[in-house]
């Protein structure tokens, strides 16, 4: 039996497993039925053995360079090396598609398996909702729009990934972030149409999936750093986020989740916002269907070009479906979820998450304007108009600059408003730290006013991290008498909602000052010299110390090597022009050297294709970029630690015991 | 929610719905450029083979100008059609102008006599003539009427029939 | 006034000062001036990189273009419109503000300032459309509760 016959009829197995599951899945949580509960859960799990068995015949048909299938043949060659073969499973759309319905089979799984034991009937309608996507997912991976495993006349070698895909290690990371951060969402979407369907007007489903939301926020944004890393690292062109319709389309659900896992406390605390809790999950899923359906229907033009498929009249009915089926259950259960009361003081918590709501909402509109405009420009007028970088930038900012702000006082406020006084005595020191901060831009010749006022939000935020720290360090300190290590590790262990919380945040102010002063600091230069000749870029100087070619098992190069000395560097560079066999351009390949100040980026733009006498160089001097990634890894250390499930409270007689002994308070 | 929220709230998702259906109608690649139907400018371009070649602007000739270069594995497959109909329209007064677009003289002067490039073919140094054109890549083919207006282009590798049926249209104006 | 309210009035004038300084109004230079009018442009080979980020080719041609009519004393919108006039209203990259287009700028802020209005009214209490229950049917309901939480248990077959 061949790959091809392995996988495409595992698929073909699993679809009537789904659906079947799906129906099963229904009767259970209607009629309280036991047995089809049963058969739903063994559904549920033979769907993800079948799909795992897909994706292993998928592998090893790559593995092996079997190029009766056309994926293999498209996507991988000979001489491929093994890890960049492996990971080319979503190297393009069938096998991402495929990726896709493994996580959401995966996650269905456990749900089946553990949410229908803790919450039955909700866990099982929720189970319900997730089999009928995963049926959809499956239907799309046995249709020819998106079947992996389309049989071919085997050529003799294959055309190998496309060469961006294989320049660089990250395209191991990067996929499989996003599409678990996406996918992972589907579950609390999953238990908020459970819920609406069931006409629960409470809280349960939100309790039940805080987590998955949590762990799939915390997934896509360190998906979406690690794609910025790489657009950075490969590309070639010196930036990390061009507002391309792709990266546009991950950010947008990535924002209102960000808006959701806040206004979720607020729900919890005060039992408000329903509706739009709700809302808010709706509109993070659609915006993940949207953002696939964006990517892979080749109805924009990307950085990730796709070619166009009929995979996207599906999705989009897909999206469809999802939105008219879950607006209207909203609206329909619309009056058992009004709120009792209003939110509370201006200068409450509740409040800040309330218009640090608003404000994402309002950003994730922008970007989703900015990104559809010029379709629809062009379908109502005819006119051809673009939208990039100028006015992304132009309007995000100063939102974001808000919402650092509003990250700031947030967490300083308590439940319920504050008095004055209260606040006064709370904001003093970072209000200093601000000034500091703007102080500290200044005296390095930062320049712009955002970039300023940047380093004065991230200090501001930044000391109130630090006094919330401290605080609860003491509280620990005095009441359990811990030492000062202890109290934070306790701190991060039984409050670690909380205090991981405020670890992403300050991998957020990491990320908003490496942003800003690599944007306002950035010194570039293009230079045509001669082997030999040097160039100044700000404090460094470059020289041009050969031009050779070389070559590698699977492309040849044209490689300029570069010296780079001054301010205290000695660093050689290699920028390349790429040429792969089977493409007639070639790919640019950076030289990069990164450091806790700099980074030194060179591009080979153009070259003396004669005698190898002279070369265009293009250097840009970044400051700060590799604190970009420092935040990412620290978003994603918070966000683990707000996830880790908390140690069990210890009873009453075991916290009081030692405080009884008279243990010394430090 | 009052009911008008309700329904600006379901209108908005349908609006998009709509963009979104409407959006497949395009072709993300058509992308048209705002040369066509404009005048052309008489420029002054160095031969490949030595002396100085000018097109464009008014002649009373209709011209078709080809952008093309030695990396170009498109413009290789189109030079037959290309050659054919220069042969076909040698004797008469259509003009055929080929264009060196970001690459250098060797490298040209080679790629033309290797494949058969006999029209005069001038060398664009600084990408100004590609620019004054609105050439996005290459190959790219324009016709210019006798009045000098740039009256179409064709992006990609151009075949037979459609070169002759840009150049007689463009033939049946002149004559009116 | 006390001393930290004394301390947060400075600190704020001394944010202020920091950002107007940086914001001050500076003569520009022709490279920065290239810089400015490249990034507005649309490289045409590019997917959506400006003239000014692109390392290809044409991008490099075209930020040389856009360097000699700077120096020729063009104005702004004299060297947009040359570029318009080559690729159409596609290679500005941000649309004009007087136009059609331009409402694509009004958009964000009539949205942020909408929201925020509806979110500062929700800080009040909405006015309660839905009636107390009494204290019997308070415990009536209680009960049903009790009832359906009971028969919350799909039951489990191994």
């Amino acid at each position: 039996m061949s790959w091809a016959d392995f996988g495409s009829g595992a698929l073909r197995a699993a679809l009537p497993v789904a659906i079947w599951g799906c129906g099963a899945a229904i009767y259970a949580a209607s009629k309280r039925d036991g047995r089809a509960l049963a058969s739903a859960r063994w559904s549920a799990l033979l769907a993800l053995v079948l799909v795992v068995l897909a994706v292993l015949a998928m592998e090893g048909a790559l593995v092996s360079h079997d190029f009766t299938i056309q994926y293999v043949a498209e996507n991988n060659a000979r001489a491929t090396p093994l890890f960049f073969t492996v990971i080319s499973l979503w190297a393009a759309l069938a096998g991402s598609i495929l990726l896709w319905t493994l996580v959401l089979a995966g996650a269905t799984a456990y749900v089946a398996w553990r949410g229908t034991r803790e919450l039955p009937r909700l866990g099982t309608t929720a189970l319900a909702v997730l089999l009928g996507m995963v049926s959809f997912f499956l239907l799309l991976v046995t249709t020819p729009a998106a079947d992996p495993f389309v049989r071919i006349d085997p050529p003799l070698d294959g055309n190998g990934p496309n060469p961006l895909l294989q320049n660089h290690p990250l395209m191991a990371l990067h996929p499989p972030l996003l599409y678990l951060g996406y996918v992972l969402f589907s579950v609390p979407f999953a238990y908020a149409i459970a819920s609406l369907v069931l006409g629960e007007g409470g809280d349960r489903w939100l309790v039940a999936t805080r987590r998955f939301a949590l762990v799939s926020w915390g997934l896509l944004g360190v998906g979406i750093v690690a794609g910025s890393w790489w657009s950075y690292a490969v590309l070639g062109w010196g930036g990390y986020w061009a507002w391309d319709p792709v990266e546009n389309a991950a950010i947008m659900p990535w924002l209102v989740a960000t808006a959701y896992l806040h206004s979720v406390m607020v729900e919890e605390k005060r039992r408000l916002l329903r509706s739009w809790n709700l809302s808010l999950v709706i509109a993070t899923f659609a915006l993940t269907i949207l953002g696939t359906f964006l990517t892979r229907s080749g109805v924009v033009n990307s950085v990730h070009s796709f070619t166009q498929s009929a995979i996207g009249p599906l999705l989009l009915g897909y999206l469809v479906v999802i939105l008219v089926l879950s607006v209207g259950l909203l609206l329909w259960r619309l009056p058992m979820l009004s709120d009792r009361g209003g939110v509370g003081a201006p200068l409450s918590r509740e409040a800040i998450f309330l218009f640090q709501n608003v404000v994402f909402v309002a950003a994730t509109l922008t970007v989703l304007l900015g990104t559809l405009y010029p379709i629809i420009a062009e379908a109502i007028s005819g006119q051809q108009l673009s939208i990039g970088r100028p006015y992304f930038d132009r309007v995000e900012v100063p939102l974001a600059l808000a919402l650092l702000f509003l990250m700031g006082i947030g967490p300083q406020l308590p439940w319920h408003g504050a008095p004055r006084a209260t606040l006064e005595r709370q904001f003093t020191v970072p209000i200093v730290a601000a000034a500091g901060g703007a102080l500290v831009a200044v005296l390095a010749g930062i320049n712009g006013a955002f970039a300023v006022l940047t380093y004065a939000l991230a200090a501001f935020v930044a000391a109130t991290v630090v006094q919330e720290f401290a605080r609860g360090m003491r509280a620990r300190q005095v009441l359990h008498g811990e030492g000062r290590a202890t109290a934070l590790a306790n701190l991060l262990r039984r409050s670690g909602r909380r205090y991981g919380g405020y670890i992403v945040h300050l991998g957020i102010v990491v990320i908003a000052v490496a942003v800003a002063t690599s944007q306002a600091g950035t010194v570039q230069l293009e230079k045509t010299i001669s082997t030999g000749q040097s160039a100044q870029v700000g404090p460094y100087t470059v020289t041009l110390t050969a031009l050779r070619d070389a070559t590698e098992p699977q492309r040849d190069l044209l490689v300029a090597d570069l010296s780079v000395t001054g301010n205290g560097a000695n660093e050689q560079l290699h920028p390349a022009l790429v040429f792969y066999p089977n493409s007639t351009q070639a790919v640019g390949s950076p030289g990069i050297a990164a450091g806790a100040r700099d980074d030194i980026y060179t591009i080979l733009a153009a070259y003396d294709s004669r005698a190898h006498a002279w070369a265009t160089i293009r250097v840009l001097v970044i400051p700060l970029v590799s604190w970009l990634w420092l935040g990412g890894l620290v978003v994603g250390i918070g966000a683990v630690i707000a996830a880790l499930p908390q140690p069990k409270r210890r009873t009453v007689a075991e916290r009081v015991a030692p405080l009884a002994v008279g243990t010394s308070a430090k | 929610m009052p009911r008008w929220l309700r329904l600006t709230i379901v209108v908005a998702i349908a609006a998009l719905v709509m963009v979104l259906v409407l959006a497949f109608r395009r072709a993300p690649t058509d992308i048209r450029t705002g040369t066509v139907g404009k005048p052309s400018v008489a420029m002054n371009v160095t031969r490949l083979e030595g002396g100085d070649l000018t097109f464009g602007g008014r002649t009373d000739k209709v011209v078709v100008v080809n952008f093309f270069a030695s990396w170009c594995v498109p413009c290789k497959e189109e030079n037959p059609a290309l050659v054919r109909v220069y042969e076909r329209y040698r004797a008469s007064d259509v003009v055929f102008v080929g264009v060196l677009y970001q690459d250098s003289p060797e490298n040209g002067l080679k790629y033309i006599h290797d494949n058969g490039v006999t029209w005069p073919t001038g060398i664009d140094t600084d990408g100004r003539i590609a620019f004054s054109y609105g050439v996005f890549g290459i190959p790219e083919t324009y016709f210019i009427g006798a009045d000098g207006v740039i009256a179409g282009r064709h992006i990609g590798p151009i075949d037979e029939t459609t070169l002759v049926n840009g150049i007689e249209s463009l033939r049946a104006k002149a004559q009116k | 006034m006390t001393r930290s309210r004394l301390l947060i009035v400075v600190a704020l004038l001394a944010v202020l000062a920091a950002v107007s300084w940086s914001a001050r109004p500076r003569a520009e230079t022709p490279a920065e001036r290239v810089d400015r009018i490249t990034s507005e442009l649309r490289c045409v080979v590019c997917q959506g990189l400006s003239v000014k980020d692109s390392p290809s080719e044409s991008a490099r041609q075209m930020r040389d273009i856009v360097a000699q009519r700077v120096a020729e004393g063009r104005t702004d919108d004299q060297i947009r419109d040359e570029f318009r006039a080559s690729y159409g209203d596609w290679v500005v990259l941000s649309p004009p503000l007087a136009s059609w287009t331009g409402l694509v700028w009004l958009v964000p802020i009539v949205a942020l300032l909408a929201g925020l209005a509806v979110a500062w009214r929700r800080l009040r209490a909405p006015p309660s459309t839905l009636p107390e229950p009494a204290p019997a049917e308070v415990a009536a309901l209680r009960e049903r509760v009790a009832r359906e939480e009971a028969l919350d248990v799909v039951a489990d077959t191994p």
